[in-house]
């Protein structure tokens, strides 16, 4: 070989070489960008623009005969007057809500830890007419019962102030979400809100319906009023298969990024109708028979605020979402002549929807009661529609949830009330489950700053994520392992790697001895001090 | 869908990979270190950490998750090296005397 060709390979090589090296520096760096969308891209917050349900999983593979809980004795429905939180007010002076007060000891803590904490949060006031001695007296006597001084009390209450001030736009973007709400009585009269042609019955068609004067309020809205079909006659749908394809479709169409079909479980409907669903109210409620099948569908809450819980979140904004999909769902399958009703939250149910959920294959229910689905974790807000439409059913489905909230317990841990349990699953109505206190739950909703509620419990669950290769990664790993270390490993890896912002008790409000604290920053749009003059 | 989550990008990056690859052959003889198969897998796994690592920290970053991207990073960095040291040793085991000219080069 020449010295000139020798020279020639040499700078090939010499060439290659460095272009390998850049190759490996471009290589690396872009393994950076990569890494820093997949954090940052919003399509990884799943669910928030894909109208086909973004990043469902294959779920085939966990799909099993059995839903993870048990029968492990007779079962019972639940009773709405005492177990369904929206509606105690209405019971509480009641004899059954006194006698379930007495077999509940945790309900009836849990009702005087609410007194005391109305009590530390409102400083009494001195009304008209109030002499100034007799205001001090009270203000002494208001400072004996909770253990505060009065100028340590108006500190912490300017503190709580101007939290409060804080959550101006999160509070404005929670109403807004919340501003759609369709009504139950909007499916009797068919027309305008819901948008169904010529009031809701097709032309030529005829409908069922007639509005009737003088009619008791719950009547109104009566199964056989507002779950009527809009024809008289039923298309005859063709295969239950494609019917059910068909109605998933349609489900994302509306906007729903979850979907599953199941034949509804009695044991879930409650067993009293409650006020305005339009069943006689306290009396047994009968099921209706055609609430034959149960189409849960779902959406997530927008994740950043999710995160920043319990005070810059809402669940408002995926209420109202799944709110107007159940109602989508049920105007389009009365227009196909089958009954069908929307339960839609945040209260307007007949029946309680997480076992639904696992039923229909949506997820498994967690050591915090809810309903974890392998795409979207636990922040997921469904709503149910009961129908007679002739569909295939979904599976339920194990991808080792019950595994790991045996281990994991960091909701429990993380929660401010106290309402998660750290023990074993109990029986509850005859099935076997972790029961949490609700009452505790529901008090803490009231006892910090910021949007009503409480979603620390979401936002801190690891299968709570986003779906980027992170998180999917990990959640394959724990649905296939069987011996159980990756649960231990991932429990402790979520513990030091994403730790709660505050302790439990931090998540309260100033005046309950707390600090404000959020699970995480909200998002720079929920940030008000950057947007208004204060 | 950003650029460096679609599939060009990751076309991108195998042609990187590829160059480096090649170049870190022709390094690797110039300097006359023999390789074998499983100084190949070793080299491999060492790139998945590297690339796990860098990966792990930017994700943590973008998710706003910056205890996990400190924290990992804290973990993973040092790792990365160590692993990273250990393995050219264990890369350079049977080299051989240069003789060509190119090797005179590096
Ligand atoms: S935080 Fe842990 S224990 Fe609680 S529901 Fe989630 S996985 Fe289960
Ligand atoms: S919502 Fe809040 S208070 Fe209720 S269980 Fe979850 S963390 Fe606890």
């Amino acid at each position: 070989m020449s010295k000139a060709e020798a020279g020639k390979r040499c700078d090939r090589r010499q060439f290659l070489k460095a272009s390998g090296a850049a190759g490996a520096v471009l290589g690396s760096t872009g393994l950076g960008f990569f890494g820093y969308a997949a954090g940052k891209d919003l399509e990884t917050y799943t669910g928030c623009v894909n109208l086909e349900g973004a990043h469902q999983l294959d779920r085939t593979k966990w799909q099993v005969d059995k839903p993870h809980y048990e029968a492990v004795g007779p079962t019972d429905r639940p009773d709405p007057r005492t177990e369904f939180i929206f509606d105690r007010g209405m019971y509480r002076n009641t004899q059954v809500f006194q006698d379930f007060l007495e077999s509940h000891p945790e309900v009836k803590e849990a009702e005087e830890e609410m007194a005391r904490f109305r009590q530390q949060m409102n400083k009494p006031r001195q009304r008209p007419g109030e002499s100034e001695e007799e205001y001090a007296a009270k203000i002494k006597a208001w400072e004996e019962q909770v253990k505060i001084n009065s100028e340590e009390w108006d500190r912490l209450m300017a503190e709580d102030q101007r939290c409060q001030e804080d959550l101006i736009l999160s509070e404005a973007w929670s109403n807004a979400m919340g501003a759609v709400s369709p009504r139950l009585s909007d499916l009797v009269q068919g027309g305008g809100r819901m948008g169904m042609r010529g009031g809701g019955i097709l032309p030529g068609q005829g409908g069922q319906q007639q509005q009737q004067e003088a009619e008791p309020s719950w009547a109104q809205t009566s199964p056989e009023k507002t779950d009527a079909p809009r024809r008289r006659e039923p298309l005859v749908m063709k295969d239950p298969k494609l019917t059910s394809k068909l109605i998933k479709k349609m489900a994302h169409e509306f906007g729903s990024v979850l979907v599953g079909i199941t034949q509804l479980n009695p044991d879930w409907v409650y067993k009293y109708g409650r006020h305005g669903r339009g069943f006689e109210p306290d009396k047994v409620m009968e099921v209706p028979k055609h609430w034959k099948y149960a189409i849960v569908v779902g959406t997530p809450m927008s994740w950043d605020p999710m995160y920043a819980n319990p005070n810059f979140g809402t669940s408002n904004d995926a209420y109202s979402k799944s709110r107007i999909v159940a109602y989508r769902l049920t105007a389009f399958i009365k227009a196909l002549g089958y009954w069908a009703r929307p339960h839609t939250p945040g209260t307007d149910y007949d029946l309680m929807v997480p076992p639904i959920m696992v039923d229909a294959g949506l997820g498994e229910q967690g050591r915090h009661s809810i309903v974890i689905t392998p795409e979207l974790g636990c922040n997921i807000r469904p709503a149910v529609v009961t129908t007679n439409i002739p569909m295939a059913t979904d599976k339920p489905i194990r991808f080792g949830v019950q595994e790991f909230c045996k281990g994991c317990k960091i909701c429990a841990e993380i929660c401010p009330s106290g309402a998660i349990t750290r023990d074993d699953k109990t029986v509850v109505r005859g099935y076997n489950r972790y029961q949490i206190n609700y009452s505790k739950c529901h008090n803490f909703w009231y006892c910090n700053q910021g949007n009503i509620g409480c979603r620390i419990c979401v936002a801190a669950c690891p299968y709570t994520r986003k779906a980027n290769w992170l998180h999917t990664t990990a959640l394959k790993a724990t649905a296939m392992d069987t011996s159980g270390v990756s649960h231990k490993v991932l429990t402790k890896l979520q513990k030091q790697l994403y730790p709660s912002q505050g302790k439990p008790e931090d998540y309260y409000m100033a005046r309950l001895g707390g600090k404000n604290t959020s699970y995480r920053q909200p998002p720079w749009w929920l940030r008000t001090r950057d947007f208004i003059e204060l | 869908m950003s650029f460096f989550t679609s599939g060009l990008f990751w076309f991108l990056e195998g042609v990187c990979f590829c160059l480096a690859g090649a170049a870190l052959k022709h390094y690797l003889e110039d300097r006359g270190i023999p390789m074998r198969w499983w100084k190949w897998m070793l080299f491999a796994g060492w790139v998945i950490l590297l690339g796990f690592t860098i990966a792990f920290i930017t994700t943590s970053a973008g998710e706003n998750e910056t205890v996990a991207a400190l924290k990992g990073g804290i973990i993973l960095v040092p790792i990365s090296i160590i692993t990273g040291a250990v393995i050219w040793r264990l890369l350079k085991a049977g080299r051989r005397p240069v003789i060509s000219q190119a090797s005179d080069q590096d």
